[in-house]
């Protein structure tokens, strides 16, 4: 077995996928049609077209449970999930200028710096540092 | 504060406690990175650190999850995806990287990439030749 895709509930596929290409910088990978609309919606890291998928996810729009466990990340600030950076600090000046708009400053706790920002599609997404 | 980030500060509290072995650990692992292609040993980075080496290995394991053994090898594959990716040939990138003999770096990358130096070389050269065809045809 292989890990391939991680998923990400996401409000409006659209818009997510305007986020977290234009801003956040990851590419396309596949995009297609699943019925009433919705699509099979993938990225990947730019410097890793190989590596693990991103599957932008509407869940929280058909099942009630995902929505309501999305909400409660939201509302308590936790991060639905987290990527690797080479240097927060750089990454958090740049997105600071696109409006990104972040809950939690480059932080370091022990051996790692991180910070945590907003997705516009529900969900905060943290990224992270080794230090 | 988010409920997260208070969690974060009493774990914080519990786990990084001790700075000084936070600044140890962290010296150790940027020994590691910036000079990976060297003849590192647990006596060399022990010395660096003037901590003993059962320690050294352990709190590098407490704070990173793994060896730092474990660590120079993930540093070396990666910076030999790097090296191969420039165009290196696969027995010259094995030695500028830090590895002493072919077969364990073959087979090393392979385990941790999934394919063989060469066929990650073929397949990096063979991409960034796709791609370069992609942009005339758009262009022309």
């Amino acid at each position: 077995m292989k890990v391939t895709l991680i998923s990400i509930p996401v409000r409006d596929q659209e818009k997510a996928l305007n986020f977290y290409t234009e801003k956040l910088g990851f590419i396309k990978k596949r995009d297609l049609p699943l019925e009433g609309g919705n699509r099979w919606l993938t990225l990947v890291s730019p410097e890793w077209q190989d590596g693990p998928e991103l599957l932008l996810e509407p869940a929280p729009n058909h099942f009630e449970p995902s929505k309501v466990f999305q909400d409660a990340l939201m509302e308590a600030g936790y991060p639905y999930t987290q990527f690797d950076v080479d240097d927060v600090e750089a990454e958090y000046q740049r997105l600071l200028k696109l409006d990104v708009d972040f809950s939690v400053k480059p932080t370091e706790m022990g051996t790692v710096k991180f910070a945590v920002f907003n997705d516009t599609c529900g969900n905060n997404i943290q990224i992270v540092e080794t230090l | 504060m988010t409920f997260y980030e208070k969690e974060l500060n009493r774990i914080r509290s519990i786990v990084y406690s001790s700075e000084e072995q936070v600044k140890t650990v962290i010296g150790i692992r940027n020994y590691i990175k910036n000079n990976c292609e060297a003849n590192l040993n647990l006596d060399l980075l022990s010395n660096i650190q003037l901590v003993s080496k059962y320690h050294l290995l352990r709190l590098f394991k407490k704070y990173y999850g793994i060896t730092p053994k474990q660590y120079l090898i993930d540093t070396r594959i990666e910076k030999s995806k790097e090296h191969l990716i420039n165009g290196m040939s696969v027995t010259e990138t094995c030695f500028a990287v830090g590895f002493e003999s072919l077969g364990s770096f073959s087979t090393l990358f392979k385990t941790k990439t999934g394919k063989s130096p060469s066929e990650y070389q073929k397949e990096q050269l063979s991409r960034s030749k796709i791609n370069l065809e992609f942009s005339t045809l758009e262009d022309s």
